[in-house]
């Protein structure tokens, strides 16, 4: 059930109560998990926090932690799952899910009592018809009552007219089934996202007047992580981010500067126009613009050509290569202070109109500047961290903290770390392209990251093989330049588990269709090619389109999924 | 100059890291003292002489300038002592009734006397509060928040809160509890 009025629906329910909060592995989730928190703190509301990887982990936590409890929160897993189903919940538990994760499983949108979903007004659903979708048992169990309750001597002599009657009802609920099935297929076909849950949240903690700057700041990092890993398209982030600026000229608006000087140390968020530059700030820009995937398939870097183009471009701004090759913050001030004005004006005459993004940076005491972008970037990292020691709870704990201003030194560190993974998807791209390794299977694009690759062990993480695909197709797109290929999407294989010999498989939707609706129709493709060959593929994470398959049955699965796509 | 030695005693103590004590310096305090004695003994003959004497009255103003001298140094060396001792004071409340070997071959004897009568006396007065006694050297500042952020670093299994509900503190989870009941565990 959707709930319309969050305050009174949810957040009056769990006054007083212990909760358990249930958080996916991503940085939506956190800035969410973030949020909620502070406003827990702020009524004292028991919680218990636990992570969660994949629909296994959900229902090994769930079933550990839901001793004594009535209330469940969800954060961005659960809403594209039969949640009843999967967990089998006592009756008196209810689930809160705030997922932005899309199409939501048809059980859980008209379930009233246990489930509800808490997701902004302003979203749109397109939920099949109750009717067209659930079954009604009872209706029918009660004309079956109403038969046998005949005297048995009328029965004989309309013997006739009730099996007409029967056959009649056979037929319509077998058509009745097949419009389902369509229905279903309609509605379940693409995968998508919704309002990012940080933003709901924010939302929550706005009607309780609790909102403050950092939770406006978790906000911005959730919705442009959306952005980022293309999750959600331009035009829903343009709109998001004007609802959010409207939050933060309220925060920041102090009068006259000079009269009420503010603390250097307290929180100060504004509005900018940002460069799609990664991590720009925190590296040189030539390094920067080496590594971010629109300028680098923009000017098509590996190639020699692309190369001369990038020189020529910074030549065409002005700044002597010394000094694009310095890191940013030592760059001399005259450059860096215009730097955004001269790539903006350049970047149009070499076909990167798209170059900046509104955006938000954050600035708290002398030292700590950061652009919502660099701070998405490094939370994801952090979350991904491929070091071995430390297991998934581990980072998730890790880049929970790095979030809050007390750890800051954290997220430093996941800056270095997103070099590092940028620096490894750009060697992949370039090497994948060099050798011809991106092989066009008809109905769609393929590329396998061999085991034992440098880098392998980067592409083992959901989030960056994705992040690795996206810049694979957009850079194949660009540097072919077919118009076959443009509207082709593209499946990435990296190896997961060498020891199990184990495979993430991951889709990634045509370009167009990234650009504009961010639908992905891997989900049921995959799931359909699996069950078909009856290979042995482990549908886990919350993103239907990220499968582990075994390695074994790859070529299995591929044949299955080329002639399902054709 | 007059006073030179009692400042320094001060600027000594003053110079000390925080948290530490210096020893206890006899030398100095000795020297003051005897500086002291020397310019009560000059004030001394000077009063005692014959009023009628010639230049009397130009007697008076050195008369008066040792004597600040005097109320001066006597002041330092209270003060220095009076520092000295709420130092100790705190350190009591900080490592409780041992002190760590450092510190105390800093305190001269009669410093040491003092810790122990305190001590003593801070003692007995947390046996006679409460039925069992109540060591206030614990929990010094009131808690800013009843409840504390608990990040589980092993497993520990089912916690049982005082209200009965159980908590399952497994490795990686956090949860949000009463201060109260966490210290207990």
């Amino acid at each position: 059930m959707l709930i319309s009025d969050i305050r009174l629906q949810f957040y009056d329910k769990i006054l007083n109560k212990r909760v358990l909060l249930l958080v996916s592995h991503d940085v939506d989730a956190l800035c969410a998990c973030k949020i909620l928190q502070s406003l827990f703190h702020c009524d004292h509301i028991q919680y218990t926090i636990v992570a969660v990887t994949g629909k296994q982990d959900l229902e090994r936590a769930y079933l550990e932690h839901s001793d004594q409890l009535e209330f469940v929160v969800l954060i961005n897993c659960g809403a594209n799952l039969d949640l009843l189903d999967l967990l089998q919940p006592e009756e008196n538990v209810t689930f809160f899910v705030c997922d932005s994760h899309r199409p939501v499983h048809v059980h859980n949108v008209f379930n009233t009592n246990q489930i509800k979903l808490l997701v902004n007004s302003g979203d749109e659903f397109n939920f099949p018809a109750f009717e067209d979708v659930i079954h009604n048992e009872h209706s029918d169990d009660d004309d079956s009552g109403n038969e046998s309750d005949e005297p048995s001597g009328k029965r004989r002599r309309f013997d006739e007219e009730t099996l007409e009657r029967k056959m009649e009802k056979r037929r319509k609920r077998r058509e009745w089934h097949e419009n389902k099935e369509k229905i279903m297929y309609e509605y379940e076909e693409f995968s998508y996202h919704g309002t990012a849950a940080s933003l709901v949240m924010y939302d929550l903690a706005w009607k309780l007047s609790q909102d403050t700057n950092d939770l406006l700041w978790w906000a911005i990092t959730a919705l442009t992580n959306q952005l980022i890993a293309k999750k959600i398209d331009r035009e829903k982030y343009v709109s998001d981010v004007t609802e959010l600026n409207r939050h933060v000229s309220r925060h920041n608006h102090r009068g006259n500067e000079e009269e009420n000087p503010l603390s250097v140390n307290s929180m100060k968020v504004s509005f900018v126009p940002e460069l799609q530059l990664t991590l720009y700030k925190h590296w040189s820009l030539f390094e920067s613009m080496k590594h971010s995937s629109y300028t680098a398939c923009t000017l098509k870097l590996w190639t020699l050509k692309g190369q001369k183009k990038l020189h020529e471009f910074l030549a065409d701004m002005g700044l002597p290569l010394t000094q694009s090759k310095q890191k940013f913050t030592a760059m001399d001030k005259d450059f860096k202070d215009n730097v955004k004005d001269w790539v903006e004006t350049s970047a149009k005459k070499f076909g990167l109109e798209n170059i900046s993004v509104p955006s938000f940076q954050v600035q708290f005491g002398f030292k700590h500047k950061f652009c919502a972008f660099d701070v998405a970037f490094s939370v994801d990292s952090l979350l991904e961290s491929v070091s071995n020691s430390k297991s998934a709870e581990e980072r998730f704990m890790e880049a929970l903290d790095c979030l809050s201003r007390k750890y800051i030194s954290k997220l430093e560190d996941g800056v270095e770390l997103c070099k590092q993974q940028m620096m490894g998807v750009v060697n992949q791209v370039q090497t994948l392209l060099d050798m011809k390794k991106v092989v066009s299977a008809g109905p769609f694009l393929y590329a396998f990251i061999p085991d034992g690759t440098p880098d392998s062990k980067f592409f083992s993480r959901p989030n960056c093989l994705m992040l690795l695909g996206r810049f694979l197709l957009e850079a194949y797109v660009k540097l072919y330049n077919r118009r076959r290929s443009r509207n082709l999407p593209l499946v990435v294989t990296a190896p997961f588990d060498t020891a199990d010999g184990t495979s993430l498989v991951v889709g990634i939707p045509p370009l167009p269709e990234l650009e504009q609706a961010s639908r992905n129709f891997f989900g049921k493709a995959f799931e359909q090619a699996a069950s078909k060959t009856g290979s042995r593929t482990l549908h886990d994470h919350f993103e239907p389109s990220v499968v582990v398959l075994k390695t074994e049955d790859r070529s299995k699965f591929f044949d299955a999924l080329i002639s399902l796509l054709q | 100059m007059y006073g030179d030695k009692a400042l320094e005693l001060i600027m000594e103590l003053k110079r000390a890291a925080e948290g530490s004590l210096p020893a206890y310096n006899e030398d100095g305090v000795r020297q003051v003292l005897e500086e002291m004695s020397v310019l009560y003994d000059q004030n001394q003959a000077d009063v005692l002489q014959e009023p009628s004497m010639t230049g009397g009255e130009s007697l008076i103003s050195a008369v008066q300038f040792r004597h600040t001298c005097l109320e001066r140094n006597q002041r330092c060396l209270l003060a220095y002592l009076h520092n000295r001792m709420e130092m100790i004071k705190t350190m009591r409340w900080e490592f409780g009734s041992v002190l760590p070997p450092d510190i105390k071959n800093n305190m001269s004897e009669q410093e040491s006397q003092w810790f122990n009568r305190y001590s003593k006396s801070l003692a007995s007065y947390m046996r006679s509060l409460g039925e069992e006694g109540l060591d206030l050297t614990q929990d010094r500042k009131p808690p800013k928040n009843l409840f504390i952020q608990v990040r589980c670093l092993m497993d520990y299994g089912e916690f049982e809160t005082e209200d009965g509900t159980l908590v399952v503190l497994k490795k990686n989870s956090q949860h949000f509890l009463l201060r109260s009941q966490c210290d207990l565990c």
